[in-house]
């Protein structure tokens, strides 16, 4: 995983924001500490591809609105949300929206930096989460396939567990295919073969 | 009302009193300036001051003291870095205006503070230069335990890894560290014998730590003690003899050789009957009470936001050479040296940064190549002991 401080200064940030206080507070602390950045008001429809990063005031805006501005985009952001209230309604947006840190209002110099980082430390470590996630579905899925290949072969041939496991492997090999892919081969041809039974 | 009244917060008292006194100095002889000339817009600056006795928490307590008995709205103090810390609140919830002139390790902007000493890519980095450069590239870090020597140890060794250094060891001590406490680390870098020790000891162990340096047999002349924080007042505590040969780098030193300088010199001796703590902290808050009353000059009151909007982008020519407030962040375009104390236990400069060095309190990791850093090689050396 990248190191977010050290790759801070990479960061292209847009902040999303009507011109005000706020606003300019925001921007010169981003510039202090030294980042590119950009600023459109009011939310466009969508974001463009180079920012890693976003700022956006989610007062007074519609979940749906902000969610297809963040959303479409194959590289999606870290998003910082600027609140006004901290009332439950506004913090279940900001929880609809998948906002990975928060700033509130009217937004101080101090603070800036932090709700960065932890926007890109959270939202990187969500990412990784999720990949690994999809990783070890496909490899549970995986073992489950060889395990009912395992049970076909033993049932036909009368063979040990150890052995229908070896006769996957040597036949992987043979085809210079995966044991997930011989097992999928036995487990449909074995469907076929009981379901031209039934007929 | 008869005065601009000012608060000063610097400990006459306490661990950091030696560098918070020289301070302290370098305001009272500005106000002085100041008022000898007619005051500013007639009226004469009147210091009011407090002993924060080196007490972090007293800072606070009495930055609110000076705001809401005393009624003051401009301040200037502290040292170390927790100080600014409590007094950093106060000065924003009461929307005073606050002047710090020490050095520290960056990250931090307050629209309610000017930023007078230099921050780690106005020292560090012209500093790990020099000394891979004239002495090794096998470091030693010993520090005291607060945010500044961490943040400090954290850009130097980034900086020293750039340019192919190592850190052979990194330690840190309590405040209120004695001679003794130093032994184990000192046997240790005896015996893994770095080419340079970068020291963050500040305040009275800093005294402590380079006289038991000595005292073990530690020479400056072959393996320097680094600093950024050793000023003319910590050598001058710890004697000629043991301070021979270390480093120090500093946007400014007594042993400049400018009329500005000249005269500062010759202003304080008149004042205080001698030079011997004149630092780059004391030059420092020099620098920043003359600002001020400038921007006062201009403004006609004290008040916040119109004095920092006078105060944003002015210069000043300074006993360093000139330096100007950044507008960006509020912190100050230093001058740059780098000065090795000599046999007679004065700083002689080594090395200059050719102009005053833009601060960049949020930058991570400076980089040793910067075109900005390059020194310049000083002939002579400055001013000789007068």
């Amino acid at each position: 995983m990248s190191d977010p401080i050290h790759d801070l200064r990479d960061l292209h940030a847009l902040v999303v924001h009507p011109r005000d206080r706020s606003a300019d507070e925001l921007m010169q602390q981003v510039n202090r500490i030294g980042c590119n950045f950009d600023h459109m008001w009011p939310v466009p429809k969508s974001l463009p591809e180079k920012f890693d990063l976003v700022f956006v005031d989610v007062t007074e805006q519609s979940a749906q609105k902000l969610k297809s501005f963040i959303g479409n985009n194959a590289k999606p952001p870290s998003v910082v949300a600027i609140i006004g209230y901290e009332n439950p309604s506004v913090l279940d947006l900001i929880f609809e929206i998948g906002a990975h840190s928060v700033l509130m209002k009217p937004v101080r110099a101090a603070g800036v930096l932090s709700s960065m980082l932890m926007a890109r430390r959270f939202q990187q470590e969500q990412l990784r989460f999720k990949k690994d996630l999809t990783k070890l579905r496909e490899k549970l899925e995986n073992v489950q396939k060889v395990n009912d290949a395992k049970f076909i072969l033993m049932r036909h041939r009368g063979i040990t567990e150890r052995d229908a496991y070896d006769l996957i492997r040597k036949q992987a090999m043979a085809k210079r295919t995966t044991t997930t892919e011989i097992a999928q081969s036995i487990i449909n041809a074995e469907s076929i073969l009981s379901n031209m039974g039934d007929s | 009302m008869e005065s601009w009244k000012v608060g000063l917060l610097f400990s006459v008292t306490g661990v950091t009193s030696i560098i918070e006194r020289s301070q302290l100095n370098g305001a009272l002889l500005a106000i002085d300036q100041i008022n000898a000339k007619g005051g500013v817009l007639g009226k004469p600056i009147e210091p009011v001051l407090y002993d924060p006795e080196s007490v972090v928490r007293r800072y606070g307590e009495l930055a609110e003291t000076l705001i809401v008995e005393d009624k003051i709205g401009v301040i200037f103090g502290c040292y170390m870095s927790s100080s600014r810390k409590e007094v950093l609140p106060v000065v924003e919830r009461r929307n005073a205006l606050f002047f710090y002139p020490t050095l520290y390790e960056g990250f931090e902007y307050s629209p309610n503070v000017i930023y007078g000493g230099a921050c780690p890519n106005q020292n560090s980095v012209p500093l790990a230069n020099y000394l891979m450069n004239a002495y090794g590239k096998r470091i030693h870090f010993v520090g005291s335990d607060y945010i500044y020597p961490r943040e400090s140890n954290r850009v130097m060794r980034n900086v020293l890894r750039q340019g192919g250094g190592e850190v052979t060891g990194e330690v840190y001590f309590d405040l209120g560290a004695q001679a003794h406490d130093f032994s184990a680390i000192i046997d240790e870098i005896m015996q893994v014998k770095p080419d340079a020790i970068f020291s963050t000891v500040v305040g009275q162990a800093c005294i402590e730590f380079y006289r038991a340096y000595h005292a073990a047999g530690g020479n400056g002349r072959e393996c320097p003690i680094a600093s950024l924080t050793t000023n003319e007042g910590e050598i001058d505590a710890i004697g000629s003899e043991a301070s021979a040969g270390h480093i120090t780098a500093a946007p400014y030193f007594r042993s400049i050789n400018s009329p500005a300088n000249r005269r500062f010199l010759k202003a304080y001796e008149g004042k205080f009957g001698s030079t011997v703590d004149v630092t780059s902290c004391c030059e420092a808050t020099y620098s920043q009470v003359h600002m001020f009353a400038r921007a006062l000059e201009e403004t006609g009151e004290i008040d916040t936001e119109s004095l920092r909007e006078a105060l944003l982008g002015a210069s000043f020519d300074a006993p360093q050479g000139q330096i100007k407030i950044d507008p960006d962040n509020n912190h100050t375009y230093l001058q740059s040296r780098i000065a090795k104390v000599d046999d007679a236990g004065e700083f002689i400069i080594e090395t200059k940064v050719r102009r005053a060095i833009k601060p960049d309190p949020y930058l991570v990791y400076p980089a040793i190549h910067d075109w900005s850093f390059r020194t310049l090689n000083v002939a002579g050396g400055g001013r000789r002991n007068e």
